[in-house]
């Protein structure tokens, strides 16, 4: 391995093909195991290039404290293989996670599974076809697949994430190579989420929270929108969770059928919100003696025979995405973080 | 091949010198800080014990922040600064 490599902007190598520049990018710990595009200083100008005039600095990029440049920023936009266009989107991405309650640091060096959730709102969705139907978080979209990666490789070049080293995670989890979605606005009865947050509906806005993979809800039968709640509190009242000690927020996408029973049945976001905050508390029967000692010793008492999932309703954040059928999808945070939205430049 | 580095950064810490006075770990107060996971406090117990074989004791203190995934409050830093000379801190699980 080159001794001074991470010292310079731009590299002098010898020519080499794909795939020998793959070995290189794993030898020098740039990879998350799938192949990288080569990042020549000739793409990464087309990437810059459409980030000019967004001059708001860069803060330093915990664990690692480095301030990086544009330049090298697109360089894993470049590597995980996103189009120039899609390279705003990815630099709103990393100003949300570098909120400081997002909790970077702690998110990137815990133990926990969370990686970047990050969820599209406003035009530029359908801009740059960002898939928010169905299949929304799985394959198949270029923008998706890799908007996420180009995070996911930001957190472990810029960062310094490295898996197993400042990353220690126990078991990880899927999303840490993407996990990237718009939300489904066009069927989604309530204001978009940006919206609910005070952005104009014209806005594009990237949301991030250090989340898990999505918990699926699946409820065929119900045919109200109380019955379905009914099913999404039990989903989501798990004593495993770590919000139920480190207090934060959780994403809950529901599924457009989902949506419109819920919006026929008179259910509004806040609604739904205090409901399944009420119902997802976790009885204290369902939590080990020994835990129970823990949370309580360190702050985190439950009300009567109930410990909740969050601090409040406020801690459930609601939105639609996904296409047809009858499932919904609950994703817990790593807790100690928050939920962060950013407006896209341009 | 010219290519950039998608490592590359400039460090955000200042280069200025830090003077540190060694610490002298068979006399000098020392702060046993927990990450308030469980066992942390046993483990740092079991440490101050140990010591107790070879040092006195009374100046080994517990602290703790609430919350392993947060950093330290400003508080607990300040104290660790103003009244000790050496830390220990209980990282793992």
């Amino acid at each position: 391995m080159m001794k001074d490599i991470t010292e310079q902007e731009v590299i002098d190598l010898p020519d080499m093909d794909v795939e020998a520049f793959n070995e290189f990018a794993v030898e020098q710990g740039w990879s998350d195991g799938m192949p990288l595009y080569v990042p020549t200083e000739a793409k990464v100008a087309k990437f810059v290039d459409t980030v000019r005039g967004d001059n708001r600095p860069i803060p330093p990029v915990p664990p690692r404290q480095v301030v990086p440049t544009l330049q090298s920023m697109a360089a894993n936009a470049v590597m995980a293989g996103c189009k120039p266009e899609y390279f705003p989107v990815v630099t709103a991405a990393l100003r949300a996670v570098l909120d400081p309650e997002y909790n970077l640091h702690g998110s990137l060096a815990t133990t926990h599974s969370c990686a970047p959730v990050i969820m599209v709102s406003g035009p530029i969705r359908h801009q740059l076809g960002i898939n928010c139907g169905s299949n929304c978080f799985g394959q198949g979209w270029r923008p998706n697949a890799t908007i996420g990666r180009a995070l996911g490789l930001m957190l472990l070049n810029i960062a310094g994430a490295k898996p197993g080293e400042m990353d220690r995670s126990t078991q990880g989890n899927p999303a840490k190579y993407t996990f990237c979605f718009g939300e489904n606005e066009e069927e989604n009865p309530w204001p978009p989420y940006h919206v609910q947050r005070g952005f104009a509906p014209t806005d594009n806005v990237v949301t991030v929270m250090s989340g898990e993979g999505p918990h699926n809800l699946n409820d065929h039968g119900s045919t109200t929108g109380e019955g379905l709640l009914t099913t999404f509190a039990g989903g989501m009242s798990n004593p495993g969770a770590n919000t139920i000690y480190g207090k934060g927020p959780m994403l809950v996408i529901i599924g457009p059928e989902h949506a419109a029973t819920l919006k026929r049945d008179g259910f509004t976001i806040e609604t739904i919100r205090e409901e399944l905050f009420r119902r997802s508390r976790v009885h204290v029967s369902r939590i080990s003696k020994a835990n129970q000692e823990t949370y309580t010793s360190t702050g985190h008492k439950p009300d009567g025979d109930w410990f909740s999932i969050g601090r409040s309703p406020q801690d459930i954040h609601i939105t639609v995405a996904g296409g047809p059928g009858k499932h919904s999808a609950f994703i817990p945070s790593f807790g100690g973080t928050t939920v962060a939205s950013v407006r896209i430049a341009g | 091949m010219r290519i950039v580095n998608p490592a590359f950064g400039v460090s955000a810490t200042s280069g200025e010198k830090v003077a540190l006075k060694p610490v002298n770990w068979t006399t000098d107060a020392i702060a046993l800080v927990s990450n308030s996971k469980p066992n942390a406090r046993e483990l740092l117990a079991g440490i101050r014990e140990k010591l107790g074989a070879t040092r006195k004791i009374d100046n080994i203190d517990f602290l703790s922040k609430n919350s392993a995934s947060q950093p330290a409050p400003k508080d607990v830093i300040e104290e660790v600064a103003a009244k000790y000379r050496g830390a220990l801190l209980a990282i793992a699980d």
